[in-house]
């Protein structure tokens, strides 16, 4: 498996075609993210934004396409195994274990523990038992990062919005993703919190190297937050590049204010 | 008011009745609680546990009296088939939504039974297999067992002068049962046990983290595989033959009984609510009211019936279930 | 170097797997069209016409329990186990006026549909309503389901026995027509049951009620917020799945016996029939329930007819697990 260099794309999507009866939902779109960079997907409702970003995770099957991810081609590829590879995405409506303490939440999301499959239960039972107590840890601080240590013990079906927001976004962190694929992260929560997590990202971006795709309405967020914005709208990319300039391009104003809303 | 005369107290407290009594709950205990891996801790709603039984009991009885297997060989093969057979149904059926996977392995129990009832040359039919009367004498699926168990009872009679004959297949079963909750119970909490209930809690965010959640399902429903088979096994011993008739989709209704009175992800709660159900079924049989034999087995029906409703409707976890625990919605 | 797509441009065998998702019905009754083709090389127009008519009989009953069936599960949101001993029900009413009472067929038939009617919406005021209002979920819907099947059918074992018992019709007589054979209960069967399925189709298709049910099936919440008196529309689905059902029942018994499985045993492929219509889908049902009804009579020229039944559940699960979403359901995700 080839290592991308920083600068180069981490994620390159080309061509997808997705149709549902006769209406294309996405026609032909494409777009590269670039390593540690943190990369807004944009574009009024119904712009197919959500199913290429289903598409690309593993959660849509598309007609055509090509998906490649840190060089290796991942179209049609199962979810699980892309989100293995280290594409790890969260949902608009999260995804929270409700009946599972938010610990648990926590370290389902480790990789690697043996005791995941049931022939380690009885062949390695001593790596498993070291494992837990590792993810466990990681688990615990990574929790206190984002102030959730309180409710460890909780089922997290009683956690409040804000805060199942932040499990979703901690849960994936646990994953150790390469690529961090946030569907709508700043929807329903207050300012506050978004900042919060704003900053995490920054944080993790320059310290872990983590690469951010967010799709996104929030038009403040976007602007302020995101190295590249990629548009879209009616199932194709319409612009690509620097917040400011894509703004101001006549296309994205266009689609926007004509058309839907 | 009295109650009914003929409520004797001798008859109540036949010991071979509830011995009989107690063999039938534990095979139910046995058959649910693989029920209760599939629903209450991996969320498939699997209706194909008396299928799972048919070929268990079947595969056996056929590998001893055509095949010529020891009974000793022809119980774990037949539970290998039956694991087999369960991947088989599971790898095409486990990606559909839930009330479409219960019909196909409703469904497929009922094929099973049907090749049974009718491919009349391998299964025997509507006649069902016991022994096989050609050649010398007669070979029967259960002679290894009927020895075994002679043995048992003989040693028995050194402390109880006049045992009674359901005792070693009783303690089996039971025994059964107990390794069952114990094992089953420890690999709950293991990751792999944790990854099954991400599963049922919801499998779009197992898979998002990297679980390949067909392959645990398939594993679930071997293992409920498994314990059907070993639940047929125990029936076909206990009737001492092996009839379509004994696998109707009726079974699989009343393990899902046994399973909603436990509660919902309690497998000692499966164990309970198996007792409790089959004493409440087979205890209608003392009470003689002036009713025909007919009306006595629709009431059995009914009751297994207004359980159900009823426990859906106020008590959804049934007794050991936690109320959160229970799979709501989809 | 350039990223080629990964997806070559379409193969033959690509292009017909589009085919298939985009005009699936076409491609069923291709495969069925080829398959009596088939058969009438090997046995004979006159065998096949014959069996497809007897499979006619059998596809109308199958036909009316699954439209009403199919129509319940956009209120319930599952498939009603306890449709079968509707059926039952109906057949037992029948009986009742028919022979109990001495009265002719015909008001047998009234009096089960009527009853059958008040049935399902008896139950759906007690039973499903409060449990909607609870937000009750799906394994414990299914569960009541299951538990009224049985209530139900005790009732009528209680009441009746499981002695087999037979309606008040003729079963010797029949009628020859362009060389067919066919008896004069199972062309009651036939005429009656096809002519409520056009006055059903009719229904449904081009009335307000019928507009109104179809909303309600597609999305219940949505036909909630447009303006709907849903619980209205509810209350007259379930009178009209009733009466479909009691109906199918009648025929049944007609047809055969009468015995408390009976409906029961007609569930499983009247499930069949929903699915493959893409459940919810009220002409879909229907279409399938007939073609259902042919293709299993059919099966007996090829296999011997004791395995029918088995045939018709083996295309279940076949269909199921090929195109779940039906032959004339939208190719959404299941």
């Amino acid at each position: 498996m080839t290592e991308a260099t920083d600068g180069e794309a981490l994620l390159e999507v080309e061509g997808v075609v997705k149709r549902f009866g006769g209406v294309r939902a996405v026609d032909d779109a494409g777009f590269d993210v670039a390593r540690a960079s943190i990369t807004a997907l944009i574009g009024p409702n119904g712009a197919g934004k959500t199913t290429l970003f289903n598409v690309v995770t593993g959660f849509q099957r598309a007609d055509r396409g090509s998906v490649r991810f840190a060089g290796e081609e991942v179209f049609r590829s199962p979810a699980y195994a892309i989100a293995r590879r280290g594409m790890v995405r969260t949902f608009q409506i999260t995804k929270a274990l409700a009946a599972m303490p938010v610990l648990d939440n926590m370290m389902l999301a480790a990789p690697d523990q043996p005791g995941e499959r049931i022939r380690n239960l009885f062949l390695r039972p001593a790596a498993t038992r070291r494992r837990e107590r590792e993810v466990r840890e990681q688990a615990g601080e990574l929790l206190e990062v984002f102030g959730l240590e309180g409710v460890a013990g909780d089922h997290a079906g009683t956690l409040s919005g804000g805060q199942r927001k932040l499990l979703e976004l901690a849960r994936a962190l646990m994953a150790e993703p390469k690529l961090l694929l946030l569907d709508e992260p700043m929807a329903g929560i207050n300012p506050t919190l978004g900042k919060r997590l704003l900053e995490h990202m920054q944080r993790l971006r320059r310290e872990r190297g983590t690469t951010f795709l967010f799709v996104e309405h929030d038009m403040e967020v976007v602007m302020n937050h995101s190295d590249r914005v990629i548009v879209m709208a009616e199932g194709r990319v319409i612009a690509e590049g620097e917040p400011l300039r894509v703004r101001q391009d006549p296309a994205v104003v266009d689609a926007y204010l004509g058309g839907a809303a | 008011m009295s109650l009914p005369s003929a409520f004797t107290l001798e008859a109540f407290t036949n010991l071979g009745f509830w011995s009989g009594v107690l063999v039938v709950a534990g095979i139910y205990a046995v058959v649910t609680l693989g029920l209760q891996l599939n629903v209450g801790y991996t969320g498939i709603i699997n209706f194909g546990q008396a299928g799972f039984m048919a070929v268990g009991g079947y595969s056996m009885a056929i590998l001893v009296l055509e095949a010529g297997f020891s009974f000793w060989l022809a119980l774990p093969a037949a539970v290998l088939i039956t694991m087999g057979f369960g991947v088989l149904i599971g790898l095409p059926s486990l990606r559909l939504r839930a009330d479409y996977f219960a019909i196909v392995t409703l469904a497929t129990a009922e094929v099973v039974r049907l090749v049974a009832q009718n491919a009349r040359d391998l299964t025997g039919g509507n006649k069902g297999l016991y022994c096989d009367f050609e050649g010398g004498s007669p070979v029967c699926f259960d002679d290894s067992w009927r020895s075994v168990s002679d043995s048992i009872l003989g040693f028995v009679e050194n402390f109880w002068s006049d045992p009674e004959p359901l005792l070693p297949l009783l303690l089996v079963v039971w025994a059964t049962v107990a390794i069952g909750i114990v094992v089953l119970s420890y690999v709950q909490g293991t990751p792999w046990g944790r990854v099954l209930r991400a599963i049922r809690e919801d499998e779009d965010a197992a898979r998002a983290l990297g679980k390949n959640t067909l392959l645990y399902k398939l594993q679930s429903l071997a293992i409920s595989a498994l314990l059907g088979a070993l639940a047929g096994f125990f029936l076909a011993l206990f009737l001492a033959t092996i009839h379509p008739d004994d696998y109707e989709p009726i079974v699989t209704f009343f393990a899902f009984g046994v399973l909603i009175l436990g509660g919902l992800a309690s497998y000692k709660g499966v164990a309970v609510g198996a007792v409790l159900l089959w004493t409440l079924l087979e205890g209608t049989r003392f009470v003689e009211l002036p009713i025909s034999e007919e009306k006595t087995a629709a009431l059995r029906f009914a009751i297994v019936g207004a359980v159900l409703i009823g426990l859906m409707a106020l008590r959804p976890q049934g007794m050991f279930g936690k109320r959160e625990e229970m799979v709501l919605g989809d | 170097m350039e990223a080629s797509t990964a997806q070559a441009e379409s193969t033959p065998g690509e292009l017909f797997r589009e085919f298939a998702r985009e005009r699936p019905a076409a491609v069923a009754f291709g495969v069925i069209a080829l398959i009596v083709l088939a058969l009438v090389a090997a046995r004979g127009l006159h065998d096949v016409a014959q069996a497809s008519l007897n499979g006619l009989t059998l596809g109308v009953i199958y036909a009316l329990g699954a439209v009403g069936l199919t129509l319940v599960y956009g209120i319930l949101r599952l498939v009603n186990f306890a449709h079968g001993d509707f059926l039952t029900f109906g057949a037992y009413m029948a009986y009742l006026v028919n022979v109990t009472w001495g009265m002719p067929l015909a008001a047998g038939i009234f009096f089960a549909m009527a009853t059958t009617a008040l049935l399902g919406l008896f139950f759906e005021r007690t039973m499903w309503r409060p449990m909607r209002a609870k937000g009750a979920g799906f394994l414990q819907l299914i569960l009541m389901s299951i538990g009224l099947a049985f209530v139900i059918r005790s009732a009528i074992q209680w009441f009746w026995g499981s002695e087999i018992r037979t309606l008040d019709v003729d079963v010797t007589d029949s009628v020859t027509f362009l060389g067919l054979r066919i008896g004069q209960t199972e062309l009651l069967v036939v005429l009656v049951g096809l002519a409520v399925l056009v006055a059903t189709g009719l229904i449904v298709r081009f009335s307000l009620l019928g507009k109104r049910m179809r909303a309600l099936s597609d999305d219940l919440d949505l036909a909630e917020t447009a303006g709907i008196d849903t619980r209205r529309v509810i209350l007259y689905t379930w009178l009209f799945a009733g009466a479909l059902a009691g109906l199918a029942g009648v025929l049944s018994g007609a047809l055969t016996n009468l015995r408390p499985e009976l409906g029961f045993e007609l569930l499983l492929p009247i499930f069949a029939a929903v699915i493959l219509g893409g459940i919810g889908n009220p002409f879909g049902a229907l279409t399938a329930g007939l073609v259902l009804g042919v293709v299993i009579e059919l099966s007996t020229l090829v296999v011997e007819p004791r395995w029918k039944v088995t045939f018709g559940f083996v295309a279940l699960i076949v269909a199921l697990v090929i195109r779940p979403q039906g032959i004339f359901g939208r190719a959404r995700a299941v």
